[in-house]
């Protein structure tokens, strides 16, 4: 990049140019420091598995790129850090949920946008929600916000969110999450109403200096934040797509913090390196072997049923995953509503139930296909699959693809089995909402449809009992199991690892909130 | 170069020389165990290559399993043989096709009117002008990472290497005296070609093929080290590799066992055609190798 | 020269010419597109035609190359799918550390293989020669990333003597050196190889030829005439060599580059080929295409420049 963020970086640099010699002035001052640990204890360098994309949470690419927006915006509501999933106050002063379709906030009064921009008001908050459903701008995370109609402004920091129906997801993926970033209204506009990777006006803790492409992220300290200070005076995000890559580079010292792959967690748990701490999370990702419905190779009931019994999940298990994760049940992990205790064909394999069922179905001499993306995980999962497979006497092909072609299968009505993964955020309706008949040949790539699951998807969005909420989604997933297309494997594992100079925050599926990160 | 076709006594003379020289017949040595190995190979692997046994997961070199166990408790000594099968599959009908169209395009450009041959000159020149590897990608990513793919566009770069030597030489030959007589004898192009001038490439396309096929050898390695070579799961050197370079940090065993491969063979076939273009035509030297 | 020059020149455009357009047919006959890549499991019809349209996918084929020639000769290269920066900007970040990472191989190899060739030469049928000769066959033909994934176990994983991936700090340059020692060393091992063996050939068919033995028989001393005369001629086919192989180095670069985790042209082919970045694809291959274009190009313009018969027969 020539020229980063020429608009903006006239105030925020030289802010942080003062920091920067006061620091030098306070070391100057201690002298017991060494200088280099000193600079140590202030920056924090991380990793992202993937480069940013976006700075404008309507256009925000997903984890990647809100690890980068949640520090430097800031929404009503931010995830609490910790085991257990919740919520804590950010730009909120107040937030309630008036009634089921109106939720009244007030904004603190000491927070303001960058680049002379000002306070931010509820005209801000009205803006940064409204813009996203406004069919115009095309932002591709509009499914997020679900019913909203319309943010009221009642006062200069007051005002309502106001549903077309009832919204649970609200408060635990929208609020919290991407699509809850406030923006700059004023900035905004004044830029044509979007923005890629430039920020025009940011308002969190941390401020966004420079985006090396494939180098780096570097934000600093935003001197004119009012809340608790940021810890570090710098944080480095690389991204190393590679985990393999990342690990290396921790154990080379050039990162504090990142997740590592399951088949290092016991060389690490066994021997960290020096002064560092491994830590395991579960996560929320979902992984199953779909069967599309639609095929013909596939209609037999009794032979989906087969495939579904001969599936050995601890073999996965332990050849995939390294031991480092649980199988699941189905697509919603422990922790969140609606998760299930016992999935309906078992873990392990049973042959001999699988021989029967294949037996009853009067098939012979099948042979199959599976997609899969090109990733080692993924590949040594699909040969077992293969193997598990050739015990019933049915070939299976394995096919595949770069994530271009991956992600474009679901128009393909001849796929036939499918190894699939999709990420998740903490509410069940995100779940649930891509196997719904809609969805076929888009992200519900079995075509499985069941008026039932429709229903219970649209009636558990708005549904406020907790409790029947969870029958809700467990049934859910029943029917989906019912329906022969669905073997579940497991939700994976986020283990991290950190230096002992840092104290992470993180989500309860291990996910960093750096702007939460603090020193040792 | 004389102008006859090779007899009997002349290809054993070669082999008669080739075995006096030492590098020539430590290359022999190589590449015959090569070829014998890919050939036996299901009857001589310890274990099937494809077999799953995940209790003896990810074990280092023992007497039961030589180079250890991958991450699906196949035994990486038998998958590292068999996949010498692989390279073999994808080097030979390369070599093969890259030669014939080589030599056919070669021939044309060489004999045939000037526009041709320069319009072949400029295919050549153009196919050589992207990186092999990107090209190779790009391709791959078009058509689905299968062993035909790969070995259709190892070929297609590969047909300059063949078609500008056998240019030349034909550009010489074309005017040297024995042809002119036969012309002025009345021979038809396609006698002279066929009889004079394709015999006397015939032993300078084995040397470059001899030195090429390490090329090819990569190339594959290469591509199903990026996963766009062969499918899981066959075995091949750089399925091996690609398998170790993610599990390397739990064991070395993978990368060692996809690499000595690809180094013994690329070390058998490089000595091989350097004895063979010494007994053939020393003019060629400083031809092969890098491209 | 002037006339054989301008035919050269008049060559390498109609090639690169060639070359881009076969490969924007490649590309755009790659199945998966961008489109699905960058919207996610959130696209609608409407946002896949509405981002088509913005990327010119709409066009007829022969329109869109014709387009992007009209652009590349104003230096607009498109922009990138995902981060609307301009394509050449993403290019020119990335191309330094290719050009680094080739340019230390070649900057360690060549003087070393030249070297070799010359004491191999000078000391004709001596162990050193022998040995010389052995090894260069050895290393010749050895597939770069197999020793990058050699060195990369051996001295980077196992011995830990230096770093296993990345470009090292930036601003930082004794550790962007030290990030260089390996992936340059896999690229350069077999050009020393290959280098010594030219030099050594040239050099014996110069010191065979007439005007060294004058100079030998005026007295002049051995080592002086060896360097004078002969290292400079033999110099030439190295120069010659490295230009012609500058496909073979890219191609090279593209693998060290991927096991060592390095930023440069040969990841960035990679990542948006895998993720059908087609603008990027282009500029990078582009690039790619047109350094390995002019290498050559000047490579035969320095040796028809030396040698004659070359500017006077095609």
């Amino acid at each position: 990049m020539n020229k980063p963020n020429i608009q903006w970086t006239k105030l925020p640099r030289r802010s942080f140019l003062k920091g920067a010699s006061a620091l030098g002035l306070a070391a100057a001052a201690g002298g017991g420091f060494s200088r280099h640990a000193f600079a140590d204890g202030t920056t924090l360098r991380t990793r992202a598995y993937s480069d940013m994309r976006s700075l404008d949470p309507a256009f925000s690419q997903g984890v990647v790129d809100e690890e980068i927006q949640a520090p430097i915006y800031n929404k009503l509501i931010q995830y609490q850090p910790g085991r257990e999933w919740g919520w804590q106050l950010d730009a909120a002063q107040s937030i309630e949920q008036a009634d089921p379709t109106h939720i009244n906030f007030t904004l603190k009064d000491t927070i303001g946008f960058t680049n002379g921009f000002g306070a931010m008001g509820a005209e801000d908050v009205k803006f940064s929600f409204e813009r996203i459903i406004d069919p115009a701008l095309e932002s591709t995370n509009k499914p997020d916000w679900g019913p909203l109609s319309h943010v009221e402004v009642t006062g200069e920091r007051t005002g309502t969110i106001v549903l077309k129906t009832p919204f649970q997801p609200l408060w635990n993926i929208t609020l919290p999450y991407i699509a809850g970033n406030i923006v700059s209204k004023k900035a905004f506009e004044s830029v044509g109403g979007k923005i890629d990777t430039t920020p025009v006006a940011t308002s969190g803790p941390y401020l966004h200096k420079s985006w090396e492409p494939k180098q780096k992220t570097t934000l600093v300290r935003n001197p004119d934040w009012k809340g608790e200070a940021g810890a570090f005076d710098t944080i480095e995000i690389f991204p190393i797509d590679d985990e393999k890559a990342a690990e290396i580079a921790y154990e080379a010292g050039a990162i504090d913090f990142t997740r590592i792959s399951l088949d290092s967690l016991e060389r690490l748990k066994a021997s960290p390196p020096a002064d560092s701490t491994v830590v395991e999370f579960p996560s929320l990702f979902y992984v199953w072997v779909g069967m599309n419905l639609d095929n013909p190779k596939l209609e037999n009931p009794k032979l989906r049923q087969a495939i579904q019994h001969a599936i050995d999940v601890p073999s996965i298990m332990q050849a995939s995953y390294f031991s480092g994760a649980e199988p699941s049940t189905g697509i919603i992990a422990p922790g969140l509503v609606g998760h299930r205790e016992q999935s309906m064909t078992g873990i392990a394999a049973n042959l001999e139930k699988a021989q029967a069922l294949l037996d009853e179905s009067g098939e012979s001499n099948v042979s199959l296909a599976i997609d899969v993306l090109n990733k080692s995980t993924n590949v040594t999962t699909a040969q077992i699959l293969q193997a598990n497979l050739a015990a019933l006497g049915i070939a299976l092909e394995i096919r595949l693809h770069e994530g271009a072609t991956f992600w474009q299968l679901g128009e393909n009505k001849d796929l036939e089995l499918i190894l699939n993964r999709f990420s998740m955020t903490p509410d069940p309706y995100y779940a649930t909402s891509w196997f719904i008949c809609e969805q076929a040949g888009v992200w519900n790539w079995e075509r499985h449809c069941s008026e039932e699951f429709d229903k219970i998807h649209a009636d558990a969005q708005a549904e406020a009992d907790p409790e029947k909420r969870a029958a809700m989604y467990r049934r859910a997933q029943d029917i989906m199991e019912e329906s022969g297309a669905y073997k579940f494997i497991t939700h994976e594992a986020t283990p991290d690892i950190f230096r002992n100079t840092i104290v992470p925050a993180l989500r309860p599926d291990g996910l960093p909130l750096y702007r939460y990160f603090g020193k040792a | 170069m004389e102008q006859t076709l090779k007899t009997r006594g002349e290809t054993a003379q070669i082999f008669h020389h080739l075995v006096r020289d030492p590098l020539g017949l430590v290359g022999l040595a190589i590449v015959s165990i090569i070829l014998l190995s890919a050939l036996f190979a299901d009857q001589i692997v310890p274990y099937d290559p494809v077999a799953l046994n995940i209790p003896d997961r990810l074990q280092g070199p023992s007497l039961t399993h030589l180079l250890g166990t991958d991450q699906l408790g196949r035994d990486t000594f038998s998958r590292m043989l068999m996949g010498g099968r692989v390279a073999l599959q994808v080097a030979l009908p390369t070599i093969a096709g890259a030669m014939s169209l080589g030599l056919l395009l070669g021939m044309i450009a060489g004999y045939g009117p000037r526009w041709l041959d320069n319009l072949i000159l400029l295919f050549f020149d153009t196919i050589r002008s992207f990186p092999t590897v990107m090209f190779a990608l790009a391709v791959v990513a078009l058509v689905g990472p299968s062993l035909n793919t790969v070995i259709l566009v190892i070929m297609a770069t590969s047909i300059p290497t063949y078609g500008r030597v056998v240019r030349t030489l034909t550009l010489s030959l074309k005017s040297a005296e024995f042809i002119t007589a036969e012309k002025a004898l009345g021979a038809t192009n396609s006698r002279i070609l066929g009889v004079h001038i394709l015999p006397n490439v015939l032993g300078p396309m084995a040397v470059i093929a001899a030195m090429d096929i390490p090329t090819i050898v990569g190339l594959e390695a290469g591509l199903s080290f990026l996963g766009m070579g062969v499918k899981p799961p066959t075995p091949s050197w750089g399925s091996l590799l690609n398998d170790g370079y993610s599990l390397i940090r739990n064991t070395p065993w993978p990368i060692i066992a996809g690499g000595l491969p690809l180094i013994i063979t690329t070390l058998g076939f490089t000595f091989l055609g350097e004895a063979l273009r010494d007994v053939v035509d020393p003019k060629l030297r400083g031809r092969g190798g890098k491209k | 020269m002037l006339a054989y020059t301008i035919k050269r020149l008049g060559l390498s455009v109609v090639i690169t010419i060639l070359a881009i357009t076969l490969l924007f047919l490649i590309i755009h006959m790659i199945p998966g597109d961008p489109v699905s890549t960058m919207l996610g499991p959130k696209a609608s019809p409407e946002l896949r035609a509405a981002l088509e349209e913005k990327m010119g996918l709409n066009q007829p084929l022969p329109v869109q190359i014709g387009l992007f020639f009209v652009n590349m000769l104003r230096g607009d290269l498109g922009v990138d799918v995902f981060t609307n920066r301009p394509v050449s900007q993403i290019v020119f970040g990335q191309l330094p550390y290719t050009l680094a990472l080739i340019g230390t191989a070649i900057g360690w190899s060549a003087p070393l293989g030249i070297a070799l060739g010359c004491v191999s030469a000078v000391r004709r049928d001596s162990f050193i020669d022998r040995l010389t000769g052995i090894l260069s066959v050895s290393v010749i033909a050895v597939p770069a990333f197999v020793v990058s994934l050699y060195s990369l176990l051996f001295f980077a994983v196992q011995l830990k003597w230096f770093p296993a991936i990345g470009a090292g700090k930036s601003g930082d340059l004794p550790d962007q050196i030290w990030h260089l020692v390996l992936p340059a060393f896999a690229i350069g091992l077999s050009w020393v190889g290959y280098i010594a063996r030219l030099v050594r050939a040239s050099m014996l068919e110069i010191l065979g030829e007439n005007h060294i033995r004058t100079a030998r028989a005026f007295g002049l001393p051995e080592n002086w005439i060896t360097f004078r005369y002969a290292l400079r001629l033999a110099i030439l086919p190295t120069i010659t060599v490295i230009g012609v192989g500058m496909g073979f180095l890219l191609s090279a670069a593209v693998f060290t580059e991927i096991v060592f985790s390095r930023p440069g042209l040969g990841k960035l082919v990679i990542d948006s080929i895998t993720t059908r970045n087609y603008p990027v694809v282009m500029g990078s291959v582009l690039f790619s295409t047109l350094i390995f274009v002019a290498s050559t190009t000047i490579s035969d313009l320095i040796n028809a420049l030396a040698d004659p018969r070359i500017r006077n027969s095609t």
